[in-house]
């Protein structure tokens, strides 16, 4: 038995010492040593998987992609960033993060030799090129898509309580504040319900002229435009124009399929929602998923002003060992006429190049929008969406603000109150940004 | 001898090696940062104690502190309620229930569902308009209009607490049921035999031998409870809604440090906290020694 169990230890630990050995050769034998030769790409879906194997097919170049869930992705990424260690060749943003890792200056400066993106500035729709510079006005993350948003709406409800359900003519009717309280009445009158919640009007509320959270003297900026979200959010909960049912609650995704149930003073009634306040990546990932019976009864039309939402941009890691070939990839990414097509018809995603999206913008139609072409619809809305009110701290004070907004509307506590309770909420969180 | 000495070390290394990293080095680091203005890149500031006197006067600690204590209080008080009632049932030699063990496993379960779907799943038990809970009661007339559970301060911390006991009950059963089995079965036949009821059994004989083990479960129950973070960040926005009253400490200090970038600050508050839990660890130990004591020279 003692015999065996030395023989089979040798045995382990001989096998051990000739891996050890082959491992050491055929790291020797390919110079640089393999590991190094693969470029690293970070992101958080799973969508560039496509994009890379095409790029190490035409490149022959291997390319390594880490996922990591959205919720992790910040916290992993960064301290990979800040010690270089492990840290990817090229990796994604959210618009979320956007302006914080651009701040950081995690981003190689592709303004510069040998990159030239300002070349491209041109054919990249303007508001996406803007959103990837940072200060001093260098590009240092580029981005494939571009993410309006519009009002998704079900047909059938359009036709019988505003008489049309032309995509054009609803959207007329709803191209003001005023309009859109006007249709909800409408819809009212026939048993609907115009959004599923309050929040569905924040894009709306502040108007045509939207302001950035913090200007350059990082004080906050609190507009007028911006406190009318309380009085539109409290005046919707008034007149009952809307389901009660919370942005991504079970009942929110229960509302696209079928009537839902609201309790109103004391009486229980069936109600369906007719739109939904979602931008392109919503029809996808959103409104497809959901929505199975009513697929094909939809459509998308503009609201009283434009508005984008998420997005994602992708840049080089500043002290990544592989720019150039990061810099292909990106290039694929963004500016390759060949790819891009495919991409486009592939998955719908509505592009920022301009160049791929005249060619091909007006063969698309949706079955699930009732044949709609949205994609020519969403690069129009794309072109009046103005750059530059984007900052680092945006989804942490929008998640704040629509807290302070809730409770007003709840009939918590009073509009003043509810700013005052927000403005010092922003203080605690951000002690560095001036607040009255 | 001293070569034997010198291999016992080698033996202990790589839990040391493991500890001090991954231990003893981010609690130094984490003390240095409480002094900076660090915000996550490197170039922080000593600032001094400029954080911890921030931390002094920060209304929103002070509320994730009672917030804390409320919710957690709630809970323990039901959960150890539940716990003994059921130990009580279970250990009566007069009533002889059977299905101990199956008991034991059925009460423990809702411990082992991860908390996100713990938090998903009363998310929509506890809905307002389309919740099951309301639906049921608005059937059987308790009430006449949806409640909304989550969106009031005082249901939503009570929503919280009640899913705690919920998970936690079972927990504190067993172990409070090992300490019933672990009494000697001589004390309660003398004490029936002495004519005393069950009140008198349960608070004169199994409370008493208890003690060690409620102490138990009230020190390790009362550091879990002031380190609450997951449902509460799950089950609203993430950041206390409504109205500030779930956020407990630790998710103001996940906010402070991931959300906010204060990485100094939250340092702060994270001494504050272990501060805290010290404060009461030591009153709770304290409190139950003395009585002991104090029983004791009763009885002499």
């Amino acid at each position: 038995m003692r015999k065996l169990v030395s023989l089979l230890t040798i045995g382990a630990l001989s096998v051990g010492v000739l891996s050890a050995c082959s491992d050491g050769g055929s790291e020797g034998s390919s110079s640089e040593g393999s590991k190094d030769d693969v470029l690293k790409i970070w992101s958080f879906t799973d969508e560039l998987k496509e994009p890379i194997k095409t790029f190490e097919e035409r490149n022959g170049v291997k390319v390594e992609l880490t996922i990591v869930p959205t919720a992790d992705y910040a916290t992993k990424l960064k301290p990979a960033l800040e010690s270089g260690v492990g840290a990817p060749d090229v990796f994604t943003g959210e618009i979320a993060f956007l302006k914080q890792w651009i701040d950081a200056g995690y981003w190689e400066n592709l303004s510069e030799e040998p990159y030239n993106a300002e070349e491209v500035s041109g054919d990249i729709v303007p508001y996406v090129f803007d959103l990837g510079k940072d200060k001093d006005g260098n590009v240092r993350a580029l981005s494939w898509q571009t993410t309006p948003g519009g009002i998704y709406y079900k047909r059938s409800i359009a036709k019988e309580a505003l008489g049309t359900d032309d995509p054009a003519e609803v959207g007329e009717m709803m191209s003001s504040m005023d309009g859109l309280f006007e249709v909800g009445e409408k819809l009212k009158d026939k048993g609907y319900k115009l959004f599923p919640d309050e929040g569905s009007i924040r894009w709306f509320a502040q108007g045509d002229d939207p302001q950035a959270w913090v200007n350059e003297e990082n004080e906050l900026v609190l507009t007028e435009g911006k406190q009318n979200y309380f009085d539109y959010a409290k005046e919707l909960r008034e007149n009952n124009l809307t389901a009660l049912a919370p942005e991504w609650s079970p009942s929110w995704f229960e509302g696209m399929d079928k009537p839902i149930k609201v309790k109103e003073g004391g009486k229980e009634t069936e109600t369906e929602v007719f739109s939904y306040v979602l931008p392109t990546w919503g029809l996808h990932a959103v409104l497809k998923e959901n929505a199975k019976d009513t697929a094909g009864d939809w459509a998308v039309t503009s609201g009283p002003s434009p508005y984008f939402w998420g997005g994602t941009w992708v840049g080089i890691y500043k002290d990544s060992k592989h720019k150039e070939e990061a810099y292909d990839f990106i290039k694929l990414m963004t500016q390759d006429e060949e790819f891009l097509t495919e991409w486009a018809k592939e998955t719908g995603d509505v592009l920022a190049f301009n160049p791929v999206t005249e060619k091909i913008k007006t063969d698309f139609s949706d079955e699930f929008l009732g044949g709609q072409n949205n994609y020519e619809f969403f690069l129009g809305e794309a072109e009046s969406i103005k750059p530059g009110i984007v900052t680092k701290y945006d989804q942490q004070l929008d998640t704040l603000y629509g807290a302070a907004v809730n409770s007003y509307v709840e009939g918590k506590k009073s509009k003043d109150d509810a700013i005052k309770e927000f403005k010092k909420q922003v203080k605690n969180a951000y002690p560095d940004i001036v607040v009255d | 001898m001293k070569k034997l000495d010198r291999y016992g070390y080698l033996f202990i290394a790589p839990f040391w090696v493991v500890f001090l990293t991954f231990s003893i080095y981010p609690v130094f680091l984490t003390l240095y940062y409480s002094f900076t203005n660090y915000t996550g890149s490197p170039g922080e500031e000593i600032v001094g104690f400029a954080n911890y006197t921030r931390l002094l006067t920060d209304t929103y600690f002070i509320e994730a502190f009672f917030n804390t204590i409320k919710i957690w209080g709630v809970n323990f008080a039901l959960q150890m309620g539940m716990a003994l009632l059921l130990a009580l049932l279970f250990s009566d030699l007069r009533l002889k229930l059977k299905g101990l063990n199956f008991f034991r496993s059925f009460f423990y379960l809702p411990n082992l569902i991860t908390i996100s779907s713990v938090a998903l799943l009363f998310g929509i038990l506890l809905d307002w308009q389309h919740g099951s809970l309301n639906m049921v009661l608005m059937k059987i007339g308790l009430i006449s209009n949806p409640i909304d559970w989550l969106a009031e301060p005082v249901t939503a911390q009570l929503s919280v607490s009640l899913i705690l006991t919920w998970m936690w009950f079972g927990h504190s059963f067993i172990i409070v049921m090992a300490g019933v089995s672990g009494i000697s079965t001589d004390y309660f036949e003398a004490a029936h035999i002495d004519g005393a009821n069950r009140w008198q059994m349960f608070t004169k004989v199994t409370l008493p031998l208890l003690k060690p083990i409620l102490l138990y479960i009230m020190i390790t129950s009362l550091i879990g409870g002031l380190q609450l973070f997951d449902l509460p960040m799950l089950i609203t926005d993430g950041i206390g809604s409504p109205d500030g009253s779930l956020n407990t400490m630790v998710l103001y200090l996940y906010n402070q440090a991931f959300k906010y970038n204060n990485y100094g600050y939250a340092s702060a508050v994270a001494y504050g906290l272990f501060l805290i839990t010290l404060i009461f660890s030591a009153i709770v130990f304290k409190g139950m020694f003395r009585n002991e004591r104090a029983t004791q020279k009763k009885g002499a």
